[in-house]
């Protein structure tokens, strides 16, 4: 054991089912402040580890702007700064401007999405406490981690390294902050 | 009716429903496998020859390319065959074809996606690569196009001193919109999903280089439950955004031409014949790129028969819509009574381009109906030789809308022929290699099939062990 404060302590899986049990019973304990590390989306750790997810409301709100600003940047060029007759038709002739109002929606809500993504996972972050598990690289390829992480309030270095080995789990690390 | 044809009539035999029916993932496929058989194509250091030869072929090809547009760009686009009526002609056609490709990609990652057909997974990948550089490869027309390409963004509206905007009811500066955010948002679908699949790579890199480099492409990646969430959210969100997108992108394409009163163009089945033939030459693309590389990389355990029979079944359909469309068009001229437009289906079926009309119903009609058997689907070669012939027919069917309807407008003075030129011939080729050489890039140093979403299909990925629809 190191002197180092631990960022958590982490079990080692074989397949999501194990994954999925110790993730359960770990939240029957009473333990919040976890995470699951695996090489595909498991739907059902969704119930388990809780996320407020505000995605959705960022692209959506981001659409609308997109809306706005496209129609408004077309009124504004059309009709003020850059007023032309074309065929007699009246300056705001909303219709033409469907098109590009629907591509800037969509273009500011999928950059809201990619890059939404991006800033509320924390990405880029080269560098995680877990990845200095010697066998983290499974985790893109067959191995499931489940990691209590130390700022969680029942987090105990002795307690909760026998909570996860008597899951009976492929190997338990103490990872370093 | 007796207590025996009762008894037959109560109880028959079943046959079962998935017997004979073939899968999407080889049997024997595990976790470990994926990973080393997908990451390993990016990883090894030997190519296949197959690789090789088609590389270097096309790279030629793209010299050639870079040569033709040199020299387009010193003389101008005089050294296209176009003249008044046609002023457009090859650059407009490639644009079209290119654009249309593209959407094939988009349709098997966000509406399939949409609709839960996970099949597609092992596909959608290098459908997007394929959207990605079909739509870099149809942007470079309308600029080259434009005779001075390097004031492109005279069409963006920005504060200039000439106090000129751009003019926004034209359907010309919709597809600037169109265009570049449909190209913008194929990027970001593409680049999200691939992020877990570089994570693998990076933690399979052998070497130094290739380490640092997917360990910065997939940004720390570590597979967090919660990144997942947001992962699949946004893929989703991109889906749902791209699905309209796509759909509003060959139809803005449309109405370049059906908003102009040509004869042939002015009709509003534009919108929806496009966007068939976009998908059908699509699919035939996808079919064109997944059979020579499931071969030369060994990948029919995840490519199998019933991603190819999935895909002609649906090249297939779209042809048959298509098929539908073009029978439609003459009817609605007759219909309509209007005699320009009559001598427009007249001139399309005997005039000068009419050799264009027939053999796109040749080979856009009447040789895909052999789709309808299996064997056509289902073997290779058959299959890949269709889906050229689609392609072809596709190209020449733009061609045919494009210069068949420019050629003889209202004026007969103004009636003029078009002749291609060795500059649109090669501008033409070239694209084509260009493509393929982006698309061989990319299957050698990304990853080609989503690792992930592989993964997902395997039956012991779900928590009890679950079967694949």
């Amino acid at each position: 054991m190191s002197e180092h404060r631990p960022y958590g302590i982490a079990a080692e899986f074989d397949s999501a089912d194990e994954l999925l049990n110790a993730a359960r019973a770990a939240r029957e304990a009473g333990y919040r402040r976890m995470e699951a590390y695996s090489p595909y989306p498991i739907k059902e750790l969704d119930e388990i580890i809780s996320y407020w997810n505000l995605l959705p409301t960022v692209v959506f709100f981001s659409g609308v702007l997109g809306g706005f600003t496209a129609f408004y940047m077309q009124y504004f060029i059309a009709a003020i700064v850059f007023p032309t007759n074309i065929g007699g038709r009246p300056l705001n002739s909303w219709p033409s401007f469907v098109v590009i109002t629907f591509e800037l929606t969509v273009l500011f809500a999928a950059c809201a999405a990619f890059f939404g993504m991006l800033f509320f996972a924390g990405f880029p972050a080269l560098y995680h406490p877990v990845f200095r598990i010697p066998t983290f690289k499974r985790a893109s390829d067959d191995g499931f981690f489940l990691c209590i992480e130390a700022r969680d309030r029942r987090f105990h270095r002795n307690r909760t390294a026998r909570f996860f080995q008597d899951l009976e789990p492929v190997n338990v690390w103490e990872i370093d902050e | 009716m007796t207590v025996l044809e009762r008894q037959r009539q109560a109880a028959r035999p079943v046959k079962p429903t998935d017997a004979g029916k073939p899968v999407v993932i080889a049997p024997g496929t595990t976790f470990r496998s994926v990973t080393d058989q997908i990451a390993s194509i990016v990883l090894r250091k030997d190519v296949p020859p197959f690789w090789t030869w088609v590389f270097l072929t096309a790279a030629l090809g793209v010299f050639m390319f870079i040569g033709a547009v040199a020299y387009l760009l010193a003389v101008g686009v005089g050294s296209f065959g176009i003249n008044i009526p046609v002023a457009w002609a090859f650059a407009i056609t490639n644009f079209v074809w290119w654009i249309g490709i593209g959407h094939a990609g988009t349709l098997i990652s966000a509406i399939l996606l949409l609709l839960n057909q996970s099949w597609r997974n092992s596909i959608n990948r290098f459908a997007e690569a394929m959207t990605i550089f079909a739509v870099a490869c149809a942007g470079m027309f309308p600029l080259l196009h434009l005779g001075r390409p390097w004031l492109f963004f005279w069409l963006l509206p920005y504060p200039n001193t000439f106090v000129i905007q751009p003019q926004f009811r034209s359907p010309l500066v919709w597809d600037v919109f169109a265009v570049s955010t449909y190209a913008t948002v194929s990027v970001l679908f593409w680049y999200l999903g691939m992020i877990p699949d570089l994570a693998s790579i990076r933690d399979r890199a052998a070497g130094r280089f290739s380490y640092w480099v997917y360990g910065i492409l997939s940004l720390g990646w570590r597979g967090a439950s919660r990144h997942w969430r947001l992962h699949e959210t946004a893929s989703v969100l991109l889906a749902g955004l791209a699905t309209p997108l796509v759909l509003s992108v060959h139809t803005v394409v449309s109405f370049d031409f059906t908003i102009a009163i040509l004869p042939g163009w002015h009709s509003t089945i534009f919108p929806p014949y496009f966007v068939a033939g976009a998908i059908y030459s699509g699919f035939a693309m996808v079919l064109v790129l997944a059979i020579p590389i499931r071969k030369a990389f060994r990948l029919r355990n995840l490519i199998t028969e019933r991603h190819l029979d999935n895909c002609a079944k649906l090249m297939l359909a779209t042809g048959l819509v298509l098929a539908y469309t073009y029978a439609i068009e003459p009817f609605t001229s007759w219909y309509g009574g209007n005699q320009f437009e009559m001598a427009m289906v007249h001139n399309r079926a005997t005039g000068p381009y009419a050799w264009s009309f027939w053999a796109v119903i040749a080979l856009n009609v009447a040789i895909p109906q052999l789709l309808w058997w299996r064997s056509f689907r289902v073997r290779t070669v058959r299959l890949f030789l269709i889906s050229l012939d689609v392609l072809i027919g596709m190209w020449l069917e733009r061609y045919m809308i494009i210069v068949g309807s420019l050629n003889r407008d209202y004026l007969p003075s103004s009636w003029h022929q078009f002749a291609s030129t060795a500059v649109d011939n090669m501008v033409l080729y070239g694209s084509i290699c260009l493509f393929v050489v982006l698309f061989f890039l990319f299957v050698r140093t990304l990853p080609a099939i989503s690792m992930f979403e592989v993964r997902e299909l395997l039956p012991f990925s779900k928590p009890g062990g679950g079967t694949v629809k």
